[in-house]
């Protein structure tokens, strides 16, 4: 959920922008990070670690733990917290392995 | 890419530590990985006391807009989303930005990469919901998103109690604080009465057996002297406490020390607080956990060394320079955290001893 009136902090107008999260769109506002925009969007599991099979999300907002990799336009393994959402972004949940020998990144 | 000095970390230490060399003419540049600076200052609307000067009582987030606003008229430069990744041969820092590496020469470097939360596991802690309690206060404060409805705490030092009052400000229902130990570990007396206020539960002698639920928290298991207890959450957050960053210093072939009193592994330094390689600094949380007062004046303390060793200061004024802020360390951490100011002078007397036994070797 989006904080709108802030208790302590001034209101700010930033502009509201549709991002798409595995082919359904939603919306947040600019200056947001990926992990804030999914959040605020009641979407808490980024994906899921491939060995245990447990759903991973936001744990540390900072881009320490590595916790919260998602796929964004295109990229694997993005720190979503460390990432500002922009218009028309497209984000999958990190489910599997990135191809790294894949023709897209010229291997 | 050429510098006067180059600070790795654009929170509170490495923002003032910009300050004394840029205001003296000097060229700083100033790298953080994250999108702008200020570091966790941005996201802490808590109020701050026993501030250096010229800074007064301040919440968090201007302290930081301040911060960064009075390095404005100097040759200060900036740059977000650059990440400090390694060191070539020849001493060059690498610093990525989006795909490309860039070389950066600097004359000194001042590493003030602050510090990251320690976490405290229990079976389910990975399920997405627990995060640490600086990452709710990121959410909620930076990026105005809520992290939860309904929440629970592990650990009670002073950090978590403010962002349990930001939670509730928010709308937030906090179901109660969990500390593994007999006593909450907060001891500010305006802040204990304050949360006394909020009727909050604390359990103290408790932990978390088990935080369950289905792809995300919906029910957290405490034990406590035998004694179950079931809540339905959908945030967990973590007051694990703070331990210094390392890697900087690892990549600047600094010599590390253990020292549980700072907050376990720092990087040795001397008064002047330079590390075991001489073009290299540390500023802050980074050169062991301390408060605000104490982050920002160690910064200080760091530029003028910084300049001093250029020779950008006479080293009469240098010296008298740093006494004063040696001073002022001591009556704000000296006197608010005392066992961390004398952890501090202790492990630069060892960093002097070890230094000296191995020149006379």
């Amino acid at each position: 959920m989006q904080i709108i009136n802030h208790p302590v902090l001034e209101d700010t107008v930033n502009d509201e922008i549709t991002f798409h999260l595995d082919g359904k769109s939603f919306k947040a506002y600019k200056g947001q990070t990926v992990a804030a925009a999914l959040m605020a969007n009641d979407i808490k599991k980024f994906g899921h670690s491939r060995k245990l099979q447990k759903s991973r999300g936001l744990y540390c907002a900072n881009g320490r733990c590595c916790n919260c990799f998602m796929t964004i336009d295109g990229l694997d393994h993005v720190l979503a917290c460390m990432t500002l959402v922009e218009d028309n972004m497209r984000i999958s949940l990190n489910n599997s392995d990135p191809d790294i020998r894949s023709d897209r990144d010229g291997n | 890419m050429e510098t006067d000095v180059l600070i790795i970390g654009g929170g509170p230490a490495g923002l003032n530590a910009a300050f004394e060399p840029a205001s003296n003419g000097m060229n700083v540049t100033i790298i953080d990985e994250s999108f702008s600076f200020g570091g966790q200052l941005r996201s802490q609307t808590q109020y701050f006391d026993h501030l250096p000067r010229p800074f007064n009582r301040e919440r968090g987030t201007n302290l930081s807009r301040k911060l960064i606003d009075r390095l404005l008229p100097f040759d200060v430069d900036f740059l977000p989303q650059h990440t400090f990744v390694g060191k070539y041969k020849d001493g060059t820092i690498g610093v990525s930005h989006k795909n490309e590496v860039i070389p950066i020469n600097a004359k000194k470097v001042i590493i003030a990469t602050g510090a990251a939360e320690e976490a405290i596991m229990f079976p389910g802690w990975t399920l997405p919901g627990v995060m640490t309690i600086g990452a709710a206060q990121i959410l909620m404060n930076r990026d105005r998103v809520m992290p939860g409805k309904d929440a629970i705490i592990v650990g009670s030092n002073e950090f978590a109690f403010d962002v349990v009052q930001q939670l509730k400000d928010v709308g937030a229902n906090v179901h109660g604080i969990v500390e593994s130990d007999s006593q909450m570990r907060l001891q500010n007396s305006q802040k204990i009465e304050a949360f006394k206020n909020l009727g909050i539960p604390l359990y103290v002698n408790a932990s978390i057996t088990e935080a369950q639920g289905k792809g995300k928290v919906e029910k957290v298991f405490l034990g406590r002297n035998g004694e179950k207890i079931n809540l339905d959450v959908d945030l967990i957050c973590i007051a694990g406490g703070l331990m210094s960053i390392l890697e900087p210093f690892e990549i600047m072939d600094c010599k590390l020390v253990y020292n549980q009193a700072l907050g376990g592994w720092i990087p040795e330094y001397d008064k002047h607080f330079e590390t075991s390689n001489q073009s290299t600094y540390v500023a802050g949380n980074a050169a062991g956990i301390t408060s605000i007062g104490g982050i920002l004046t160690t910064g200080e303390l760091t530029g003028v060394s910084v300049m001093a060793s250029l020779g950008v200061l006479k080293s009469e004024e240098a010296a008298e320079r740093k006494r004063d802020l040696w001073h002022q360390l001591y009556q704000i951490e000296g006197i608010q955290r005392p066992d961390t100011y004398h952890a501090r002078l202790a492990a630069i007397k060892d960093f002097n001893t070890s230094k000296d036994r191995t020149l006379t070797k």
